[in-house]
Parts: C-alpha cells; structure tokens; sequence
C-alpha cells in the first residue's frame, strides 16, 4: 500500500497544460483565415465635374423613362416611338442596341414620385449588358 | 552542466516540457497588432432595406475613404449618425472630400423604396461638392448564392 501510495503522489493530478497555447492559437489562426469582413458591394457610377456638360447628338441616345409604376419607357433620340418594357428586358436592348451603334448613350430619367429600386433595377440591368455611358437625370415634367 | 554535488541537484535538470511562459507574451502581441490595425466601420447603420442588384461590385477603396450616406424613406439624410437636410450635404460633404485629397468614395445608401427625387437632390448636391466617385450601395442575395456555387 505505502509503495502505491508513493507512485501516486509522483504522477501529477493536474490537466497538462502545456497544449492549450496550441490550442488557442490554432483556433485563433482558424478565425484569422476565415474571416471575411463584409465589404460594401453596389453599382458604382462616376458624376460629372461641376459645369460639365457635353452636346450628344440625339441620334445617340437611347431614352428610358422609369414611370413611378416601374415601367420603363424607351425612346430612341429622334424618334418620338415609345415602346414600354420591364427593367429586366433592358439588358437585351442594350445589347442590341449598342452592336448596332457603339457610340449609344443611355439617358436613365426617373420619374421624382418614382421608388429608387425601379431606378437600381435598371442602373442593374445596364451594369449587366456592360454598359459604359449612362447618364442619369430626373424626369421634368 | 550540472556539477555533481554542486548543490544543484534537481533545479539544474533539464525539463522536459516546452517552455510555454513566453506563449501569453506572443498570444498578447498579436492580440494588440489586430487592434491596432483593425479599422471599423465610422458610422452606425440606419434601419433601411437594401435595394437589390445582381451587377453590383465590392467597392474598390480602403474603408477609410468611403463616406456612407443614408437615405430613409422618408428622405431624411444621415452622414456619419447625424441627419442633415439636403442644403447641407454640399457643405459637409465638399470638407471631407478636400481632406481626403480627393479620393473619397460616397456611397449612397438608399431606402429602396425612397422617392427619386430625394436621390436626385443627393447626386446633385455631391455635384457642387465635386465628388466624382459615387456607388449606389445595394444588397444582393442572389449573387452570394451565386458566389457560393
């Protein structure tokens, strides 16, 4: 008994604690490499220096009108045609429309009663045809 | 190198653990360099819903340099937890802009559902204050699903 007694006092009655650390900074490096921070996403635009204003011949511009109803309507510069379409069908214009001229202009103008998605959904489905030229305005009446 | 007898009996034994006391000191360092270099978002958020976009980007700009500005639907603006009314945003947004030497990114953060007017009345104050950069911040539901694929 006394021998067992003195093997038991000599194994000590503690958690070895030694792997902890390797512990800890193993989850600390997991977190560190899988943290994504959320990053601001959205269509980013560039305005226009103050005073800057540039002559487009009309022949170059592709009107949308956004109705407070979320319907668009499209006019081509000289022509007084309206033709009526859901934000989700521009992106194919565009894309027709800029194969067949490369200089177009989308003149974006919103009516003021108008919800600001209609005008994200649109301002969404030019970004998605890679459009360049946009030019956004309010709707005076 | 212990001298036998030396009175160095089991002190000068070499142990066989890992010295772990210098570990609290380097757990401690990184801690700090994290705090130190982590920058977080200046502003509170304001209660809006997100506009959705599938084309929508990450902002290309170090988080110091994008200004948010909040629009509620009822039109009411906040810069930085303060609202202003529009005739203001001009002016607190044409200092910030100069101190950033002109590489200060607005993102325009809209109700959905906010009258265009009121966006309108934004774009064109950032205008006069001589901003050129400007992203309409938008959620996008579809292409994180997209992403994840």
């Amino acid at each position: 008994m006394s021998i067992l007694g003195k093997k038991k006092s000599k194994v000590s009655d503690g958690v070895n604690m030694a792997s902890t650390a390797d512990i800890a900074f193993l989850l600390l490096i997991f977190f560190l490499v899988t943290t994504t921070f959320p990053k601001d996403k959205g269509l980013s635009i560039v305005l226009p220096e103050p005073g800057e204003e540039a002559q487009v011949s009309q022949k170059n511009i592709l009107h949308l009108i956004i109705q407070p109803s979320g319907i668009v309507d499209v006019k081509r510069g000289e022509s007084q045609q309206i033709v009526q379409m859901r934000p989700s069908e521009i992106e194919g214009l565009w894309r027709q429309e800029v194969s067949a001229n490369p200089n177009m202009i989308a003149a974006v103008k919103t009516d003021p009663e108008a919800p600001y998605k209609f005008m994200i959904d649109v301002l969404d489905a030019l970004k998605r045809a890679n459009a360049e030229r946009i030019s956004l305005q309010i709707l005076e009446n | 190198m212990s001298i036998k007898g030396g009175g160095f009996q089991k002190s000068s034994k070499p142990t066989d653990e890992v010295p772990t006391s210098s570990l609290a000191d380097i757990a401690f360092l990184l801690l700090i360099f994290f705090m130190v270099t982590t920058v977080f978002q200046n502003d509170r958020d304001r209660p809006i819903e997100w506009p959705r976009a599938l084309a929508a980007q990450k902002i290309d700009e170090k988080q110091k340099n994008i200004l948010n500005i909040w629009m509620e639907r009822d039109g009411v603006v906040y810069i930085n937890d303060q609202a202003y009314s529009m005739e203001q945003v001009t002016t607190v947004v044409a200092p910030l802009y100069a101190e950033s030497e002109r590489a200060l990114v607005i993102s325009i953060r809209g109700d959905r559902e906010v009258q265009y007017r009121f966006i309108d009345q934004v774009q064109t104050a950032l205008v006069s204050a001589g901003v050129v950069r400007v992203v309409f911040a938008t959620q996008l539901e579809q292409s994180m699903q997209r992403e994840r694929r």
